[in-house]
Formats: C-alpha cells, structure tokens, sequence
C-alpha cells in the first residue's frame, strides 16, 4: 500500500438526534482517483465538505499529509484543492481574475503557473471574458483550473458531472486522467452515477445511510476477469450436461434457453472446442464482466436511488 | 497560507469591479453637485441687502425675546445669549456670515454621510450574504485562510470603501465651494462662545472634520449592523433589505418608545451624539455622553461577536 495522503478515522457527523455520517474510517493512497459512491443522501457529500473544512466532524479526525483538518485548518488546506458542487464564480469577473482571485489566497502562485493552469484546460482563448458568458463545461473546467493552480496533492470533487452533457462529462474524465499523469496528484471524486465512476476510478469506497459497506478496487475487478459466460446452443440440454461433466458442475447453471458460467475469461476457448467437437451448433459464447452496477446493488441491497 | 493583505485585495476586487458600485459613486458627486448648484443658486437669490443692517435687527430681535418672556427655557435663553454675542462679533470684525464661504460647502457636505452611510450598509449587507447568493462561499472557505481572517478582511474592504467615500464628499464638497466662492473664505474662523462667555475663533476644518465626526460614528454603528445582519442571513437582497429597514425606521420607532425608560438602552437612542451638543436635549433627561458612548461600544461589540460566531461556526450545506 501507497503512502495515505489523506486519512479519515472515526469521523462521525450528527445533527440534532440524526447521524448523517457515522464514524468513518479510511485511507487515500497518494497518485489514486479515488471514487465515493453511494445513493443520494448517503453522507458522501457531507463526508467531502468535513474534509474541506466546510461542515464540522462531531467526532473523529481528518488528516492531509499528516496535518489536521480540525486543528491546523490553514496548513492542511495548502494541501488540498476543490470543487463542491458546481463551481460557482465570480460572474462580473473575467474568468482571468477569478483565477488572480484564488492564488492570491496561496503564496508563491505565480503568473506564469496560472498562465500554464489555463493552457493545460485549453481556456487561453476566452479566459479574458467575462465568466457569466461561458457555458457550464467551461465553469467546470475553470473550476478545475482554480483548484489545481497552487499544486495541491489531493483535489476534491463533489458530484463533478452534475448537470453536463455527455461530452462536458467525457472532457472533465479526460482532465482528471491528464492531470494524474502531469500533475501527480490524487482525485477524489464523489458522484451516484455509476458509470462515470467506474470510467475514471482506480478505487471506489460505497457508503450507504452514512457508513462505509465496501472499499474495493476496480483495477483488481478487471485484473481477475472472473466473469459470467453465457453460451446459446441449438440443443441446450445436450450442452449443459456436456459442460457440467467437463467443469465438475463449478458454477455452471442452466438459464432458460442459455447456459451461464461463472469462470475465467481464459476458458472460453476450451467451452467452443468442447462444443464444437461433441457437433452442437453453437450460435454465441460471450462473457459479460460483471458491472460495478451489479456490484453496488448487490453490496446496497438494491436501494439505489439514481 | 493566505495573508491577509491579500485576501483584502480580493474583497476590494469584489467591490470596485462591480458596476454597482460605480453607480454609488456616481450617486454620491451627483448629490453633492447639486447640493452646491442649491447653495449657490440659492446665495445668489438672497444676497444684496445690508448685512449688517439685518443682523442688528436680529440682536435687537433676540433682545426683545429675551427680555419680554420670563418663563424661557434656560437652554434657550443661554443660546439666545449666545447668538447675539457671535453676532455683535461679527458686526465689530466686519466679517459676514451670510457670504457663503467654501466651508459652507464642507459643512453641508456632512449632511451627506447619511448618504454614504446609506451606501455602505448596502455594500456591507451584501458582503458576506452575496458570497451565499452566489454560491462561491464554498470555494472561498476552502482555501488556506480561516474564517476569521476572511470575516475581517471583508469587515476591513468595507470599511475602506466607506473611508474613501467620506475622502471623496469631503475633497469633492472643498472643491466645489473653491470654484464657486474661490479660496477668500479658507482662513476665516469659526465662532464659538466658551464656558468663559467670550466670543473666541477656532479652525474651520477643525469644525467641518467635527461635523463629519458625529456622522462617522452613527455611520461605523450602522455598517457593523448590516455586517452583522449579512452574516446572519444567506441571501443577500434579505440582508440588505433588513439592514436598511432597520436603519431607516430605527430612529422613529425609538422616538415613538421615548416614554419608556427602558428606551435609553436602544441602540437608536445613543447612535446620534450630536444630542449632547449645545442647544440640543438627549432623548430622555437622565442620559449622559459618557452612558451613550458605553452604550455604543457595548452594541459595537456585540454585533462583532455575533457575527463572528454566526460566520466562524455554523456549518456551509446546501
């Protein structure tokens, strides 16, 4: 395991008798794109705005590289870079000064690193007009732009697809990978839409009615390629039996007018030979991974609400 | 982390880019045109005559008042004794006090820091409730600069906005007393009978700046209100339309409730010291100078802290 660079222990936040977020805990490996993923009203934005110091933890400890979220708030903040929600700008002010406006907050952001911020999100041709006229993937990548320009080593995103189209989504994914690789840093990115998450994110932690139920990883997901394999057969009876024989019946069901396996990938060649030699017709063999969807409902118990 | 010099100049950006205070500005040497165009339009009108006919008619007036009704108010009598002493000053120097003169001008233009005052509670409302409206609280919080340096950093800009407006009345109101009545008047005195009952001269700035003294205070008190109210409320047209309700209606309300001793203790009661200058009675008898100004400071304080509370403390949701 990579060194943390941000680490939640025992966070909890309750308001009134209602605990919105109960006692949390877990780390961030440096240089992850760390996804949240829970249904709406599962504590993850609330878990996001402790971390940025915007919501008080009733209990519990946040650290980013070491430094305390609650006691030293300025110092870990050098650290972290964010957006929550939609990144609402200074609308009179040219996307130019709203940027002057942010690294004026850190020190040492220079001139020429918001010079080099703004042509990493390819904004050099419109940054000198007047936010109110961009349009909203614009904003997200301006918003973007703000978070990044003091180098922090961990950037922060809240629900970052809300309300753009399927290119501004795409755009924003294609950012967050240029800026992992260029930049170096780690991404934590909050959002309920599944698809997206399992597109950009190397780890994903589910939370649900304010408690973490899974951190699993997506790259081990697709590593081990234990997949479903559905064949379709002309005389499906024959098939199953045959394959039940040769796999000592592992995992192998007979659905319908279909057969599944749960196997690995590397055994559908042998499943064709089979067939094909024992003379069935085959009319398809494909193997369907398994999708973080599938996944999420079986952890959540399928309350999902998209 | 941030300094604080900085975060400064990003609230005087937020201000001075904003058209609206543009407008403000333009409002305020609008106002204070025209109150010198009525000044000297209105000296214009009036002058010619014997000056120092008319104020011999004035003492001798005075004299007659003084000596005819027994059961004058003692305030009254003393200032009427007042009067004609500065008067008879006046007539054996040979100065002429109907001649307008550029502190005229300087002296009027106090009347405006109702004006700013008006200006800056709408700056100062919209300070930290418009960051709410407009959503960019979130990105300003997160950022390596606490609370309290943020809230003071705003508190500062709009106070720095309200110094430059009273800057620009002051400097805008000599000139304009300069062009039309020229620089004759500059070194003429202002007249005031002391404790002693003689008639002595003092520096006309040294009058005008008081002048804009009293007004400053009330204008200090009422900006930490809206200050106040804007942390309160997280949307700015609220903040602003209490702040100038408050403002607005305050010191009738007050005067409705003066038959109650408890109203003393009211911040609209204390705002205005000019009460406690000569000639003028304090809204109810027992109140003193020395109770109005700990009065004042007392609020001054508990604005501060309410404020910082509601801005340091309460959590950013929704």
């Amino acid at each position: 395991m990579k060194e943390a660079v941000l680490q939640l222990r025992n966070v909890t936040k309750t308001i009134g008798r209602r605990t919105i977020v109960s006692d949390l805990s877990f780390d961030i490996p440096a240089g992850e794109v760390f996804g949240f993923l829970g249904p709406n009203g599962a504590g993850k934005t609330t878990t996001i705005r402790m971390i940025v110091g915007l919501i008080s933890m009733t209990k519990g400890e946040i650290t980013v590289k070491g430094v305390s979220v609650r006691k030293q708030f300025e110092q870990a903040m050098t650290h972290i870079g964010a957006i929550v929600e939609n990144p609402e700008m200074y609308k009179f002010l040219t996307g130019y000064q709203n940027l002057v406006h942010f690294a004026r907050r850190h020190s040492g952001v220079t001139k020429q690193r918001i010079d080099e911020v703004v042509q990493l999100l390819g904004l050099q041709n419109r940054i000198h007009e007047k936010v109110k006229r961009y349009s909203l993937g614009m904003r997200q990548r301006l918003g973007v732009a703000q978070a990044i320009l003091h180098k922090p080593s961990v950037l922060i995103l809240d629900e970052p697809t809300n309300g753009l189209d399927p290119a501004g989504i795409r755009e924003l994914r294609d950012y967050l990978r240029k800026l992992t690789q260029e930049e170096g840093l780690s991404v934590i990115v909050s959002s309920h839409l599944l698809s997206e998450m399992e597109l950009m994110c190397d780890r994903v932690a589910i939370i649900q009615g304010g408690k973490l139920i899974d951190v699993r990883s997506l790259q081990e997901a697709k590593h081990s390629m234990q997949t479903k394999i559905i064949v379709e057969s002309s005389d499906i009876e024959s098939a199953h039996r045959l394959l039940s024989g040769a796999f000592n019946h592992q995992g192998v069901t007979l659905a319908g007018d279909r057969i599944e396996i749960t196997a690995d990938r590397s055994l559908i060649p042998d499943i064709a030979r089979l067939l094909v030699k024992a003379g069935l017709d085959v009319y398809g063999i494909h193997a369907s991974q398994q999708s973080l969807e599938d996944q999420f409902l079986e952890i959540t118990g399928g309350e999902m609400v998209v | 982390m941030s300094s604080l010099g900085n975060l400064i100049r990003n609230e005087n950006m937020k201000i001075y880019r904003r058209p609206r205070t543009w407008l403000m500005v333009g409002f305020l040497v609008l106002a204070l045109g025209l109150m010198s165009g009525l000044m000297k339009w209105d000296e214009s009108r009036s002058s010619g005559g014997d000056w120092k006919a008319s104020l011999t008619q004035q003492n001798s007036h005075y004299q007659t008042q003084l000596a005819e009704s027994k059961d004058m108010d003692s305030d009254y009598k003393e200032y009427l004794t007042k009067e004609i002493k500065i008067n008879e000053y006046y007539l054996a120097n040979d100065m002429n006090p109907h001649a307008l003169s550029l502190w005229d001008y300087v002296n009027s233009s106090a009347a405006l820091v109702m004006l700013i005052t008006i200006l800056t509670v709408i700056v100062a409302a919209d300070m930290i409730a418009a960051e709410f409206t407009w959503g960019t609280i979130k990105l300003l919080l997160v950022g390596p600069a606490s609370r309290s340096k943020i809230m003071l950093s705003k508190y500062i800009s709009t106070m720095t906005f309200a110094l430059l407006l009273l800057l620009l009345s002051f400097v805008l109101a000599f000139a304009a007393g300069a062009v039309l009545q020229g620089f004759d008047g500059l070194s003429l005195p202002h007249l005031n009978v002391g404790a002693d009952g003689v008639v002595h001269e003092s520096s006309m700035v040294v009058n005008s700046l008081q002048k804009y003294g009293y007004a400053v205070i009330s204008l200090l008190m009422y900006v930490t209100l809206a200050f106040m109210i804007s942390a309160a409320f997280r949307s700015s047209s609220m903040a602003i339309a209490f702040s100038l309700l408050f403002m607005l209606v305050g010191n009738t309300v007050t005067m409705l409730l003066s038959g109650y001793e408890w109203s003393k203790y009211l911040l609209f009661a204390n705002i205005d010291l000019t009460q406690y200058l000569p000639g003028n009675s304090p809204l109810r008898p027992e109140m003193t100078l020395g109770f109005s100004i700990t009065m004042l400071i007392a609020y001054y304080v508990v604005f501060q802290l309410i404020a910082w509370t509601l801005f340091t403390k309460r959590d950013v949701a929704g």
